[in-house]
């Protein structure tokens, strides 16, 4: 599943991210590897952006962007 | 001796703060990401040795995003730095660590800053950073820019280390993963002819960074057989963080006691570091262990947890834009209601009472002759005055946009924002420029570098100038002031949304009619930083720079452009001096032939052409040049007085900020875009003006007609939404209208939902 599919403050873990480009390699720089634990703090008051938490900080993502972002759930 | 010292770091690290110590400037510093956005520099002397300071902008890898990005790779990798002083911010050690590697891996000689220690000690806890230092082979030093820091050991360090410093004998362990010598077999020739170490660029081309690859100049077969290696980009993310999580691990403890607040070597309790990465059921579980283990720690940890409470309140579904339009609203009514108004009619009394009567006296005592008293008075005393009466309003309103900066909020108002702005074209990273518009045009533009895609930062540029910046300020005042008394306030803030509303309208019609400006879809990542407190020193330096600015505007151009605009319109070509002679002045003349493009406003009349001429240079003049023309009374007239006087602040809302906000747009987005906007802002002006003066009229003729039309163009609104919607609803995914990148008929969440 990607991140679009998260629960608000459940704890997940990365498994990859696709997609190319900028948009990707800024989700890597940013530390979105795998195993990389991460949570959805909140969701933008008309949607489609999400705030996710990770690696002790926060940054806010569009829907594309969550997109590309491959989880499981964090045993 | 003379060196080149660099700062380099992830955004929001506090490279401003350590480059204002180090050198004692006073650039711009906020809590959010891309306050800099261009190189600084600035010549020290430190121990008899001249040390040019470079500040530039953040940045997460060497592999760029946007172009504010692009400078500081440049800087980095031309190595025209004897130095490069990489901050880190204690709290984000890891991912601020991954821009160290790169450093490292490119074999420039680096110190390390480790920053805001002052908030990891408010938790309690302490860095070992002696064992990090171990491994990274390169010294590091703890630090607190924003308070005061000792920045004397820090260039200590940093000119020690340009002196002894070899070749760096760091073992970057996590390198042997990577098939780096396979692509240097492949790559070596091209990277030595384009100067690069094969190595590194090695390491470049598995990242797939365009900027090497394009420099490597590589052939099909060189291509193809890199390709077939398959991707590699994100492994080579996954190894450095590996790499860093294992030197790191461990290095945040508690601090054993209170009194020992030094950084020293202990590692007791091994708490990993990540805490704002949990969610809040496990972060509050332990920190009621904490609490029972340390209850001196109890109030400060609850202030931390206080924080993160905050937004869950600001950033609810619900709440989150009328908060935010609460703040505005309340920031409004200060700045102009009660508080700004007093202090300004407190300094309007002040000159009037203690300069304009005794020196117009003494003046007319001294039987100076009558154009010298009027130019005295009218044209310096009340133009200017009436300009620098504002100062009051313009420290509040910069006190509340440094109060909205420095606290974090204004990154969630980007956040908060981001799905009106997202179908707009724009993101919520233009809504930091735009709010910055309500300070200055010209700088706010500037800021707009820091968003990464080409035509969003083109409309963004291109919008900006219809906020309403604080230059406008003085107009709305004194014009509403004489027209609308107790409403005032309201007149005000309807004119600082009406700005807005006009932007987002024009992104919306960039969005849908304009080709050139048509953004599509866009991603937006934006890291959030946490609340911080701001320190008064900060609020006062942001305070103190905006009013230094006003102040000598107030003195030179606005002086100089005052006397000019006295002078041509008191003197005429033939008869001179033209006050109790029936002869036209020079402006006059000019400002009467375009007076009737005006006509249809009601201010159709020389002095109030003149006043608006005048705004081109900087927008105060608009009414500074009202004052010494005999004041608001003698331009608004007519029985239609204050609707015209209304229409006259519509129109001075949305023509030309100022030249310095044009020249700035071609900095940023050409000469082209810079006619187009100029253009756009005359013809917004004109069409809105006249909009608005026909509607008012209509009211003030007949009601009932009026109240008529209003139900017919509302339901004509409605009429149309409904039928774009149902046009759009066959198109897109309910979730986004369209701009989400996801919607096709693959669209996930809509999927889920249907089943």
């Amino acid at each position: 599943m990607t991140l679009l599919d998260a629960q608000v403050n459940t704890k997940y873990k990365v498994c990859g991210v696709s997609g190319e480009g900028n948009a990707r390699r800024r989700l890597l720089d940013m530390g979105f590897t795998p195993e990389c634990s991460l949570y959805i703090a909140g969701v933008a008051p008309m949607g489609g952006t999400v705030l996710v938490g990770l690696r002790g900080f926060l940054v806010a993502l569009r829907e594309d962007a969550a997109s590309l972002i491959q989880i499981k759930a964090a045993s | 001796m003379e060196y080149t010292i660099s700062l380099v770091g992830n955004p929001n690290v506090g490279k401003t703060s350590l480059y204002n110590r180090i050198t004692h400037s006073l650039e711009h510093v906020g809590n959010w990401h891309g306050v800099t956005v261009t190189e600084v520099s600035k010549k020290i002397m430190f121990d008899h040795n001249t040390v040019n300071m470079v500040d530039l902008p953040g940045l997460y890898s060497l592999s760029v995003y946007s172009p504010e990005e692009g400078i500081s790779r440049d800087r980095i990798l031309d190595k025209s730095s004897d130095l490069i002083i990489n901050i880190c911010e204690v709290n984000n050690l890891a991912r601020n660590l991954y821009l160290t590697l790169q450093l490292l891996e490119l074999d420039v000689p680096t110190v390390l800053v480790v920053n805001m220690m002052d908030e990891l000690k408010k938790q309690g806890k302490v860095l070992n950073y002696r064992k990090i230092e171990k491994v990274l082979k390169i010294p590091i030093v703890p630090m607190s820019a924003k308070y005061h820091s000792d920045v004397h050991l820090l260039m200590q360090v940093a000119l020690d280390h340009i002196q002894t410093h070899g070749a760096n004998t760091v073992n970057l362990e996590y390198l042997e993963k990577l098939p780096l010598d396979d692509v240097v077999s492949i790559i070596g020739a091209n990277a030595a002819n384009a100067g690069f170490v094969p190595r590194w660029a090695a390491i470049k081309v598995l990242e797939n960074d365009a900027f090497v690859l394009e420099k490597l100049n590589l052939n099909e077969l060189q291509i193809k057989a890199l390709e077939a290696m398959g991707d590699m980009q994100a492994r080579v993310a996954q190894v450095r963080y590996e790499f860093i999580d294992k030197i790191t691990e461990g290095a945040i403890s508690r601090s054993v006691s209170d009194e020992h607040h030094e950084m020293h070597e202990h590692t007791e309790h091994n708490v990993p570091i990540e805490r704002e990465g949990e969610p809040e059921e496990e972060r509050d579980k332990k920190d009621k262990h904490a609490r029972h283990h340390d209850k001196h720690k109890k109030s400060e940890r609850l202030k931390m947890l206080g924080f993160s409470r905050i937004d869950k309140i600001v950033l609810n579904k619900y709440l989150a834009l009328p908060i935010f339009l609460l703040v505005m609203a309340l920031i409004f009514v200060v700045t102009f209601g009660l508080v700004g108004k007093f202090f300004t009619w407190l300094l309007e009394l002040g000159i009037d009472k203690l300069i304009y009567n005794p020196l117009t006296k003494w003046l007319v005592k001294i039987k100076c002759p009558a154009w010298i008293v009027g130019l005295v008075g009218d044209g310096i005393i009340h133009g200017v005055g009436g300009i620098l009466v504002f100062l009051p309003q313009i420290v509040l309103l910069f006190f509340f946009l440094a109060l909205l900066e420095d606290s974090g909020y204004i990154s969630r108002v980007a956040f908060m924002t981001d799905g009106i702005f997202r179908k707009i074209g724009l993101s919520g990273r233009s809504a930091f420029t735009m709010l910055m518009g309500f300070g200055c045009s010209a700088t706010a533009v500037l800021t707009a570098r820091g968003l990464e895609d080409d035509t969003m930062r083109k409309k963004t540029v291109l919008l900006t100038p219809f906020m309403s910046c604080s230059a406008r300020l003085p107009v709305y005042s004194t014009v509403a002031a004489a027209f609308f008394a107790a409403g005032s306030p309201f007149v005000i803030f309807g004119m600082y949304v009406l700005g807005a509303a006009v932007a987002l309208l024009l992104a919306a019609l960039f969005e849908k009619c304009v080709k050139p400006l048509k953004s599509g879809k866009l991603s937006f990542i934006m890291e959030m930083p946490p609340y911080r407190f701001p320190t008064a020193e900060r609020v006062f330096q942001i305070i103190w720079n905006n009013a230094k600015v006003f102040l000598i505007r107030v003195g030179t151009v606005i002086f100089a452009l005052n006397v000019i605009v006295w002078l041509l319109s008191n003197f005429s070509f033939t008869a001179g001096y033209t006050v109790g002679k029936n002869a036209k002045s020079i402006l006059e003349l000019i400002s009467g032939w375009i007076a009737p493009v005006f006509k249809p406003f009601g201010f159709g009349n020389w002095k109030a052409v003149t006043s608006l001429l005048s705004g081109l240079v900087a927008k105060e003049v608009v009414i500074s040049s009202i004052e010494s023309l005999g004041g608001v009374e003698a331009i608004f007239t007519g029985s239609h007085a204050s609707l015209s006087a209304l229409t006259f602040m519509v129109f001075t809302l949305l023509y030309v900020p100022c030249v310095a906000t044009l020249v700035a747009i071609r900095k940023e987005a050409g000469l082209k875009w810079m006619f187009f906007s100029l253009g756009l802002q005359i013809g917004v002006a004109y069409v809105v003006s006249l909009l608005f003066y026909g509607v008012g009229l209509l009211y003030y003729l007949n009601k009932g007609v009026f109240i008529g039309c209003i139900i017919v163009a509302a339901v004509v609104a409605v009429c149309i939404s409904v039928f774009i919607g149902r046009l759009r609803g066959k198109k897109a995914c309910p979730y986004c209208a369209g701009g989400c990148g996801t919607c096709s008929k693959t669209c996930k969440k809509t999927n889920r939902d249907k089943k």
